[in-house]
């Protein structure tokens, strides 16, 4: 079954999450006309929140995001999966979850919006190891800030604390006061050690903006935010809607064509859920579908003349495999009481650890004491214990009131064998097959982890932690990164460095799968400016044709 | 910080999703437990209309039953019996065997009268080792507002009542501008012991 009629629009995107639909927006501003693709339905907030409330295992950041079966995601981060399909040494550390849907994985994000470190693009030249970016801090600055502003991003005055990330523009908004759990915290480590405790930057309203409200802490940022206080990609959705852009839910895009020379990429091909085929033509061509999806649809395109996969002449679409590994700890405090969970659930980092000469030898990493409501989790800690009664309510309090969690993101290092694959086995009911990566740690990581366990037992002696839970293993962060990694040379790269394919003059790829390296600090705010530098260069090329 | 149901109109509890969630949980009760031929008393006590709306249990009920030995559990005198009659069902649903456990619980109570939760756990544990399932089962229902892994109340769970002073139910904020900024109130170290042998406390996957 195919339609009839041939979609056609200057820009035509794959995906509508942050990356995606804030090209859309700059572009259907710029009276570009926009079509967007999303695998999966348009949803609701309040749905989400409902579901959240109604939602056993408080913790699941998926529980309230059920998957339709067109459009399918890893439900869990569980090994075995039903969807993402992992292997090697460390595959329960590539686990990792995200969304689809309109608006994308920031639906259950935590709003933390750091830029990169200028060392982050040069990691090669700095300190020998990875590889270096396509282009430098200097290249994505004024896109940062242009993203900063879009989302609405509050942080610190750099004159007071300097985050390392040159900034032109102060941040759109004054930084998140941090809670009193938070702010014990940062007095702990002002005393007891030479590290220090910043603000981390967040994509979250501390005043009115953008017609969003005010953050009221409802410390529910992940997995839903309740009164879209924080940005997510519904809301550049939104926007762009509003300007004129089109977004198609449910049309999974499984089939990149070109011309005849290969080198031009002619229309995209999506099935609806019923199987139904459609085409759509375009200028220009954006794949935005996050890390894993978008090297899954270029591998899924390959025919007779790219065997194996679109943009891939390469062979390293797929691979370079990179996350933030995560190691994490939760104890109770023996000292005054803390009440986490009062307000956003991560609102400060000790960043210490984001760059050093050390990196020559090990990764680097940022440490979040989580603020994270442990109610639920003390009640299910004290019954277990064997309290009843009075003792049981008393017990639920105190350990509700000194439960610390704390956990580090871990910097990957770019490796071809890890790697993204198409499952021989497991398809979706469209016929596509299922993704499925290979992961073995870089040592680099492991020593980076070795290094926070390190700390995070010197802190949990400074605050006479007891009763240690230590996340077994590794645990994936949800940063996917590097699948079709950006450099100079399209002999070992995907893109250059202003996202475009090698191999096609007008496929451009908006994602974090363009990472060179992952660097520190959550990955959306590098992926929204690497989207708007995309748009920047669309718009100009538009304007020239 | 409050949170109570108590004293709301049922049409206004009726609407929210968790109500939803209750008249769903129930109905499917209801079913299986006349599938299961588990008897009639406990379909009539469990339907939708009644559970919302009906008068404190009686006494001599499996509810009834269900609830003096909630009360003594958690050392409270009062709970809403609405949502024991839900706690009680989704109980039951997960597993057949617990209307007998909790038969015998109440037996235990009325036998001994053990003037504390803590009294009455030892003797229950004591008496049957297979009774820890069932008063964690219990335990968990009331603080955690879950049974059956399924929600049964979220605001209304004990955990929340007994935390209010300092926290508010994720998604239920409203301490005003930057409230997390003020200080909480301190909590002493309990001095208390557990009463039951401990288990396994495993963190659900994520």
């Amino acid at each position: 079954m195919s339609s009839e009629q041939t979609l056609s629009a200057d820009v035509v995107i794959v995906g509508s999450g942050v990356a995606g639909s804030s090209i859309a927006n700059e572009l259907a501003r710029a009276g570009i006309s926009v079509i967007v693709l999303e695998a999966g339905p348009r949803v609701d907030r309040q749905h989400f929140v409902d579901n959240f409330r109604n939602l056993e295992n408080k913790p699941s950041y998926q529980g309230p995001f059920p998957a339709v079966p067109w459009a399918r995601h890893p439900p869990n981060q569980m090994t075995p999966n039903e969807y993402l399909h992992t292997t090697g040494p460390n595959a329960e550390a590539y686990q990792q979850v995200y969304l689809r849907m309109m608006g994308g994985t920031t639906w259950h994000w935590a709003g933390c919006a750091w830029r990169y470190l200028p060392s982050d693009f040069e990691l090669k030249t700095r300190y020998g190891q990875g590889r270096d970016w396509a282009l430098k801090y200097d290249d994505l600055e004024p896109f940062y800030y242009q993203a900063e502003v879009m989302m609405g991003v509050c942080g610190p005055d750099p004159a007071k604390e300097d985050l390392g990330s040159p900034r032109k523009q102060p941040y759109p908004m004054d930084a998140l006061p941090i809670s009193y759990a938070a702010q014990q915290f940062r007095k702990l480590i002002q005393e007891k050690t030479p590290y220090r405790v910043v603000h981390e930057p967040q994509a979250r309203n501390t005043r009115p903006y953008d017609n969003r409200p005010t953050c009221e802490g409802h410390n529910n940022c992940m997995p839903i935010c309740p009164i879209g206080a924080m940005y997510n990609g519904g809301y550049s959705v939104y926007h762009a809607e509003a300007a004129g852009a089109k977004f198609i839910p449910n049309a999974v895009v499984y089939k990149i064509e070109r011309d005849s020379a290969n080198k031009h990429v002619t229309a995209v091909h999506y099935m609806d859920p019923d199987k139904g085929s459609h085409r759509v033509t375009g200028k220009y061509f954006v794949i935005a579908a996050h890390c894993i999806e978008t090297a899954k649809l270029l591998l899924v395109s390959a025919d007779e003349q790219s065997p194996n996969g679109v943009a891939n002449s390469s062979g390293h679409v797929g691979r370079n495999m990179m996350d933030h590994t995560g190691v994490q700890v939760t104890f109770i405090s023996g000292d005054k009481a803390l009440w986490p969970g009062r307000g956003p659930l991560e609102t400060n980092v000790i960043d210490n650890f984001r760059d050093g000469d050390w990196r020559s030898e090990r990764g680097a990493y940022l440490v979040h004491m989580v603020d994270d409501n442990q109610v639920d989790l003390a009640t299910q800690l004290a019954i277990s214990k064997g309290y009843v009664g009075k003792e049981l309510e008393e017990q639920i309090r105190y350990l509700a009131a000194h439960t610390v969690r704390l956990f580090s993101h871990n910097e990957a290092l770019p490796d071809p064998e890890n790697r993204l694959t198409l499952s021989k086995t497991n398809k979706d009911i469209l016929g596509i097959p299922h993704p499925e990566v290979f992961y073995k740690l870089p040592d680099y990581t492991v020593k980076s982890c070795e290094h926070t366990r390190g700390l995070f037992k010197d802190l949990m002696g400074l605050m006479h932690g007891t009763d240690a839970q230590w996340t077994p293993g590794y645990f994936p962060q949800d940063h996917p990164s590097g699948s079709t990694i950006m450099g100079t040379d399209p002999k070992d790269s995907v893109v250059d460095g202003f996202c475009r394919t090698h191999d096609h003059e007008n496929l451009f790829i908006a994602s974090s799968s363009v990472f060179s390296t992952v660097g520190t600090g959550n990955i959306t705010l590098t992926v929204a400016a690497l989207a708007l530098r995309v748009a920047d260069t669309l718009k100009k090329e538009l304007a020239h044709a | 910080m409050r949170q109570d149901r108590t004293g709301r109109p049922p049409a206004e509890w009726c609407a929210t999703p968790n109500a939803m969630r209750l008249n769903r949980l129930v109905r499917m009760s209801r079913r299986d437990v006349l599938l299961g031929g588990l008897g009639l008393s406990v379909a009539g006590l469990l339907s939708p209309a009644q559970a919302d709306t009906q008068a404190p249990a009686e006494k001599d009920s499996e509810v009834g039953r269900f609830m003096a030995v909630s009360q003594r559990l958690t050392d409270r005198d009062v709970l809403d019996s609405r949502i024991g009659t839900a706690l009680y069902a989704g109980i039951v649903h997960a597993n057949p065997n617990r209307a007998a456990k909790v038969q015998a619980l109440h037996t235990l109570l009325e036998d001994s009268k053990p003037a504390t939760a803590a009294d009455f756990a030892r003797a229950a544990e004591h008496a049957d080792p297979a009774l820890k399932d069932v008063i964690h089962e219990i335990l968990t229902g009331w603080y955690r507002g879950v049974a059956d892994n399924k929600v049964v109340v979220y605001r209304s769970a004990l955990m929340f009542d007994i935390t209010k002073d300092a926290i508010y139910p994720k998604t239920y904020a409203a301490g005003g501008p930057f409230y997390w900024t003020s200080k909480p109130p301190e909590v002493d170290r309990p001095t208390g012991s557990p009463a039951l042998s401990p288990s396994p406390f495993v963190i659900e996957p994520t």
